[in-house]
């Protein structure tokens, strides 16, 4: 999304910053941030222009951090973009290797159940869709 | 007079209970310390959203001008017939009168309802072990039956099946404990977010459903040691100006500590090693304060993934679990707080007690040895 206005910031880093309601999850200078918007996938790169997106179920990803890529299962959340920062907000947040299977694969069980149920209402529909592609999303990454 | 043998056996019965009061004075003021820095942690998330909320409020009308509805039912204003109040007091004992007054000032509010209005309902739900106790005790507790689809109404129709089912409730009384088996489940000393949150969606949907028109949240608001109170806030609907900052939505009673009880908050904080203010820390906090209260609210016009709409009406709900999450922890830390001071005005109570036992001791101890002498001096004299 860089273009030539923002070239001052081309060569520059962004801040990013993951925050979730019990902490600062990281706080750091990258390269890139790929981030799961809820209609779709969208990467970020230093004077990028301005966004603000409602975030689902996937990989965040923060590209040339210290110590190389971070990736974090996100969902639920909100994210700003600017030229020089992103700043996520989610919900839930965890690193691939930390995320508790056993309750993930019960959450699939029960966003497919309420799936089956939700007829045709169609805001229960979308409701149990988002609880099964925040399972998809925890159990669709092997840990690292 | 009391034997000297019984006053030394009382007297270190009582420095045992004082090396209690005192080692749980220490614990409780290492859990506060914790428990601000859990708040501290906490703040940036809930800062970053209640700014995001209050920028959207002004790029983004409530109304949508092409369908004229509202964006999100959390907007909708009700005549506030059906009220629920959510009370968070404290798991356990042993804090001096912190969810006593917070359960005083809770049917303080529930009664001034009822008397403004006879035919306000109330529902209540508690998050802490002390507050459910209490409700369980004094309030009916609400009672639903499974949902029945009435089949031949469905069949021909008269069935709105858009609507999701909700379980009947049969109410017998105007006030009602909902005995929430989510909120009963939540144990504050290892209080998650996601516990939190479970409930938080509950009340959203039963707001949505328009089973309840507001709700209310009593707690004990925790600025710092200093600065506390008792507080009944609104949080739903969502329509006030204030919104965009943390403090205090819509503050309907408030219940402030004495000056004495500030005083001895500081005084005990002061005895377990506690700063009242730490500049270090203090600095970074206002920093992420200060770059959180930014989040969303920059002077550009964005672009949006999806409609800004859609956007307002997602943060509503993620907001009412925030300001759940953040009270909770504030009502902790300011139990643990509660707690120090009660257990250090118990430790000095207990030195007090020693001091005076003992000098009964000396007293009994010093009558026995006159009486002796005596005795012996009269014996001698009458040889």
């Amino acid at each position: 999304m860089a273009d030539e206005t923002a070239a001052g910031f081309s060569q520059g880093k962004l801040k990013v910053r993951l925050v979730t309601p019990e902490r600062i999850l990281i706080d750091t200078d990258a390269s890139s941030v790929t981030l799961p918007g809820t209609a779709g996938v969208l990467e970020a790169l230093p004077g990028a222009a301005p966004l603000l997106t409602a975030i689902g179920a996937g990989d965040l990803i923060i590209g040339g951090a210290q110590g190389g890529d971070q990736r974090f299962i996100v969902a639920r959340g909100f994210a700003e973009v600017l030229p020089d920062r992103v700043t996520v907000l989610a919900e839930y947040a965890v690193k691939p290797e930390e995320v508790d299977k056993g309750a993930a694969e019960q959450q699939l069980k029960d966003g497919q159940k309420l799936e089956s149920d939700a007829g045709d209402d169609p805001r229960k529909y979308a409701a149990a869709r988002e609880t099964v592609l925040e399972a998809e999303a925890k159990l669709g990454t092997p840990g690292q | 007079m009391a034997n000297v043998l019984d006053l030394r056996r009382r007297i270190r019965s009582v420095k045992n209970t004082r090396q209690i009061t005192k080692a749980m004075k220490m614990v409780a003021a290492a859990k506060l310390r914790r428990a601000q820095e859990r708040m501290t942690n906490a703040r940036p998330y809930a800062v970053a959203l209640a700014s995001v909320l209050a920028s959207m409020r002004r790029r983004v009308e409530a109304v949508d001008p092409s369908t004229s509805e509202l964006r999100s039912p959390l907007l909708e204003r009700r005549e506030e017939k059906n009220i629920l109040l959510v009370i968070v007091s404290g798991d356990k004992g042993f804090a001096g009168a912190f969810s006593t007054n917070i359960i005083r000032t809770a049917t303080q509010f529930i009664r001034d309802t009822q008397q403004s209005d006879r035919n306000k309902r109330i529902d209540l739900e508690a998050l802490g072990r002390k507050g459910r106790d209490f409700f369980r005790r004094n309030y009916a507790t609400a009672q639903f039956s499974a949902v029945q689809q009435d089949t031949e109404a469905a069949r021909e129709g008269f069935v709105d099946t858009h609507a999701a089912p909700r379980p009947n409730r049969n109410r017998r009384e105007d006030v009602e404990f909902l005995a929430n088996d989510d909120a009963a489940k939540i144990v504050l000393d290892r209080l998650r977010f996601e516990d939190v949150r479970v409930v938080a969606e509950d009340i959203v949907e039963r707001y949505a459903a328009a089973e309840i028109d507001a709700v209310y949240l009593a707690y004990n608001e925790f600025k710092s040691v200093l600065s506390q109170r008792v507080v009944v806030e609104r949080i739903l609907p969502l329509i006030s100006d204030k919104e965009g900052s943390l403090e205090a939505p819509d503050v309907k009673a408030s219940a402030e500590p004495s000056d004495e009880e500030r005083q001895r908050m500081a005084e005990a904080a002061a005895s377990a090693g506690l700063a009242l203010r730490d500049e270090e820390q203090e600095a970074v906090r206002a920093q992420y304060e200060d770059e959180s209260k930014r989040f969303g609210t920059a002077e550009v016009d964005y672009l949006y993934d999806q409609p800004a709409a859609d956007v307002y009406a997602s943060v509503l709900p993620r907001y009412v679990s925030a300001l759940l999450y953040y009270a909770s922890l504030e009502s902790i830390a300011s139990e643990h707080a509660a707690r120090m001071t009660a257990m250090d005005a118990a430790t000095s109570n207990a030195s007090d007690m020693i001091d005076s036992l003992t000098l009964t001791m000396n007293r009994a101890r010093q009558a026995a040895i006159t009486k002796e002498i005596i005795e012996i001096v009269s014996g001698a004299a009458a040889v």
